[in-house]
C-alpha cells in the first residue's frame, strides 16, 4: 500500500489500461490474464504487470458457478484483496444451479422391503463414476443408530454426508427427548433438510429402514406388529400419504382395531394420547432430495432398480420367513447386477428386527455367476444334440 | 437387363425424370430389392432429415424423445421359441390402444416383433413380409431367418440418423433350427437367445433371467414368458393390455395366449400384501 501511494499515478495508468482491453483470456468465472508483456509500454520500473486472476476472489464453494455479473470492479489488486472469499450468496440462499466440473452417473441397485420379520436392505457395492468403476466395495447401506438403517442411492458423497447429519441429529433428539425418534420422523427431517438444495445437483435418494421402538408401549409391542398388517394394506392400496398427521390417523385406526382385541383399559387411553407415537414395527421410507418422501412396502433405487422390481414383485409377500426374504433380495441384487452395468460386485444384506440391524457378509456375486453358469452349462450339456440351441 | 432393353421397358424412374427433369429420382419399388444399380434411398428432395434431428436433441433445446414405450420378449429353449408381447400403445401420455397388435406374422415360419414408433414398425415389417414372400417366389425355397433379419437391418441402416424407432425381434425356424434376432432403427442386428425390447424391457429381464432353464418344459416356458410381461407391465407406465403369446415349433408358430395383464397379476400377487 505504501508502495503504491509511491507509485499512485503510475499504478492508475496501468489499471486504467487494463479496464479497457479486455484480453482474450477472458472468460466467465476463469482467470482473466492480461495480455500486455511487462515493461512494454513504459521504461518505468514502476509498471509491473499484476495479473488480475480473478479465481483468486471466488470462493471455494462456488467452484464451477457461473456469475451473472462479471467482476470487473475488482480490478485494483488491492481491492480485489479486500472484497474477497466470503460468499455472499451461500448455497442455502442461492437457486442457481451449480454446474459439476465433470458428469457423475448415479448407478446402483439397492432394495428394501418390509415383512414379517422385520426390514430387509441390500445393496451392491459398485460405486461408478460414468464408465470407471471407482471403488468395488464400497458401502450402500449405512446403519444411522441401532434401529435404523439408510440405503443410499445418488452421488456417494452427498449420501454419506447427510447419512452423518442425519444421525448426529437423531443422536441429539434421543438426548434431549428419551427416546429414539421413529423412521418417519427420521425421514421427515432429512427431507427438510434437503429441501434448501432444491434445485442444485445434490442428489440423494435413500430408503430409511427402521424398528419403532416399543420403549413407552410395551405392551402394545406384539399386537403392534400384527395390527400393522392389516391397516398397512389399506394405507398403501389407497394413495401414498406423505403428512404425518395423515399417518397419525392411520395409527389411530389401528388403535380402535386394538381397543377390540386387547384385554387392558388402560393400553388403549394411552395410546390414543400419544397417537403418532404409538405405532411400533418395522418402517419403511424412501426419501429424495428432489422433494419426493414415501412410506411403503417395497422400494429399489438406482439404475439396476428395473430389474430387482420383478423379482421381488414376483416373490415378496408378508409371511417370508428371514431365510427366504434374504433369499430373494440376494437374487434380486444379482439379476440386476447381471443386467446393469452400474451394479455389480458384491452384495450387502441387513436386516433389521425389534433387537436392531444384523449384518451378513458379503458375497461376492461373482462366485453366484460362475455358479450359475456351471448349472446352466450343466443343463446344456445333458439336452440331446440340437442344432442352434446353445447356451 | 437385356430382356428390359428387348421389350423397351421404360422404369418408372425415367419416366418421371422425363416428367419432372433434374433432381434424384429413385425407382420407388426396387429400392430394396438385390438390384445392384440403385444406391438411393427414398428421401423427400428438400428435406434433410438428419439435420432436422439434430435441432430436436436436448442440446437444441427442444427434447422429443423417442422411446420405445412396450415390452417385448423372447427366447430360445430347446422346443423352440416363445415371444410375449404386450398390447399398449401410447401416444405421450394417452393411451391410443390396448388391444395393439405388436407381433407381425411374416409367414408360417417367422415372426417379427414391434417395439418403438408404431408406424415405423409396422410399416418396415410389412415391407419385409413382402420381400420375404418375393424371396421365395424368385428362390423356390424359404429365406432363413438370418437373412430376413439381415434384409430389415439394411433397411434401418439405409435410414440411419433420420429418426426412425423400431426395435424388433425376428424369430422363426429354419433348416439350423430354431433363430431368434435383434435388430434396432441403428442397424444393430444381434443373434442370441433371449432378448426383451421397449422401455419395460428391465422389468422383464430380471424375471426371465431368474426363471430360465436351458430344459423348460413348454408349460413352464409358456408361463415365464407371462410373468416376464406381467411383471414389466405392473411396474411399467408404458406397458399394459394383454400378453400376446406366440410359439414357434418346427412346424410353424402357434399362438398360445391372449391373457390380460390385470387378472394375471392378481393371479400372482394374490395373497402378497
Amino acid at each position: 500500500m505504501a508502495l503504491q501511494d509511491l507509485c499512485k499515478d503510475v499504478f492508475h495508468e496501468a489499471v486504467s489500461t487494463e479496464r479497457i482491453s479486455p484480453s482474450f483470456g477472458q472468460k466467465t468465472g476463469g482467470c482473466n490474464y492480461v495480455s500486455r508483456l511487462p515493461f512494454t509500454n513504459s521504461t518505468n520500473l514502476l509498471h509491473f504487470y499484476i495479473p488480475v486472476a480473478e479465481y483468486l476472489d471466488e470462493s471455494p464453494i462456488q467452484f464451477g458457478q457461473i456469475r451473472p455479473i462479471q467482476s470487473s470492479e475488482a480490478v485494483s489488486f488491492q481491492g480485489s484483496l479486500l472484497t474477497s472469499s466470503l460468499p455472499e450468496n451461500l448455497p442455502f440462499a442461492s437457486s442457481q444451479p451449480v454446474p459439476l466440473p465433470f458428469p457423475m452417473a448415479h448407478g446402483t441397485t439397492t432394495l428394501a422391503f418390509m415383512f414379517q420379520g422385520g426390514v430387509l436392505a441390500a445393496a451392491d457395492t459398485r460405486s461408478s463414476c460414468s464408465g470407471l468403476v471407482a471403488c468395488p466395495a464400497s458401502q450402500k447401506i449405512l446403519p444411522i443408530h441401532s434401529h435404523l438403517v439408510g440405503t443410499t442411492s445418488g452421488t456417494s458423497a452427498d449420501c454419506a454426508l447427510w447419512k452423518r447429519i442425519l444421525a448426529r441429529e437423531l443422536q441429539l433428539y434421543q438426548l434431549r427427548n428419551g427416546r429414539r425418534l421413529s423412521t418417519r420422523g427420521a425421514a421427515k427431517l432429512l427431507s427438510h433438510m434437503l429441501h434448501p438444495f432444491k434445485g442444485t445437483e445434490l442428489c440423494v435418494a435413500a430408503t430409511l429402514c427402521g424398528w419403532d421402538g416399543g420403549e413407552l408401549d410395551d405392551g402394545c409391542c406384539d399386537d403392534g406388529v400384527t395390527e400393522t398388517d392389516h391397516s398397512d394394506n389399506t394405507e398403501t392400496r389407497k394413495s401414498q400419504r406423505t403428512d404425518l398427521e395423515m399417518i397419525g390417523d392411520a395409527a389411530a385406526e389401528k388403535v380402535s382395531e386394538s381397543k377390540a382385541k386387547t384385554q387392558s383399559a388402560s393400553f388403549p387411553q394411552q395410546c390414543c394420547d400419544k397417537k403418532k407415537k404409538s405405532f411400533s414395527g418395522p418402517s419403511l421410507v424412501y426419501v429424495c432430495s428432489d422433494g419426493t418422501r414415501l412410506q411403503g412396502r417395497l422400494f429399489s433405487v438406482g439404475s439396476g432398480s428395473p430389474y430387482a422390481y420383478s423379482i421381488l414383485d414376483q416373490g415378496v409377500h408378508w409371511a417370508l420367513a428371514v431365510e427366504e426374504a434374504t433369499a430373494i433380495a440376494r437374487e434380486a441384487v444379482y439379476r440386476a447386477t447381471h443386467r446393469d452395468a452400474y451394479s455389480g460386485n458384491c452384495v450387502d444384506i441387513y436386516h433389521i428386527t425389534s433387537k436392531g440391524w444384523t449384518r451378513r457378509t458379503r458375497e461376492d456375486l461373482k462366485e453366484e455367476y460362475y455358479r450359475e453358469k456351471e448349472r446352466r452349462r450343466h443343463e446344456g450339456e445333458t439336452q440331446r444334440d440340437f442344432a442352434g440351441v446353445k447356451t | 437387363m437385356a430382356l428390359f432393353q428387348v421389350s423397351e421397358y421404360k422404369p418408372y424412374s425415367e419416366l418421371r425424370r422425363q416428367i419432372i427433369p433434374g433432381g434424384r429420382i429413385v425407382d420407388r419399388p426396387n429400392h430394396f430389392s438385390f438390384n445392384t444399380n440403385t444406391h438411393e434411398f427414398a428421401v423427400p428432395l428438400g428435406v434433410d432429415p438428419s439435420s432436422f434431428l439434430k435441432s430436436c436433441n436436448h442440446d437444441g433445446g427442444v427434447c422429443i424423445d423417442l422411446n420405445h414405450g412396450t415390452t417385448t420378449l423372447a427366447f430360445k429353449f430347446r422346443h423352440g421359441v416363445i415371444v410375449a408381447v404386450d398390447s399398449r400403445a401410447s401416444a405421450g401420455n394417452y393411451l391410443a390402444s390396448k388391444d395393439a397388435n405388436k407381433v407381425i406374422e411374416i409367414n408360417s415360419y417367422l415372426l417379427g416383433t414391434m417395439s418403438g414408433s408404431a408406424a415405423d414398425c409396422q410399416h418396415w415389417e410389412r415391407l419385409l413380409a413382402k420381400e420375404c414372400r418375393l424371396y421365395r417366389l424368385r428362390n423356390n425355397h424359404r429365406i432363413s431367418v438370418a437373412a430376413a433379419s439381415k434384409l430389415l437391418s439394411n433397411m434401418m441402416l439405409g435410414y440411419r440418423g433420420m429418426g426412425l424407432s423400431m426395435g424388433s425381434m425376428i424369430c422363426g425356424w429354419d433348416k439350423q433350427g430354431p433363430g431368434l434376432y435383434y435388430v434396432d432403427d441403428n442397424g444393430t442386428r444381434l443373434s442370441g437367445h433371449m432378448f426383451s425390447t421397449g422401455c419395460g424391457n428391465s422389468y422383464a429381464y430380471g424375471v426371465v433371467d431368474s426363471g430360465y432353464k436351458e430344459d423348460m418344459t413348454v408349460e413352464e416356458a409358456y408361463e415365464l414368458g407371462r410373468r416376464g410381461i406381467t411383471h414389466a407391465t405392473h411396474r411399467d407406465a408404458y406397458s399394459g393390455g394383454v400378453v400376446n403369446m406366440y410359439h414357434m415349433r418346427e412346424d410353424g408358430w402357434i399362438k398360445v395366449c391372449r391373457d390380460d395383464v390385470s387378472e394375471l397379476i392378481h393371479r400372482y400377487r394374490e395373497g402378497m400384501f
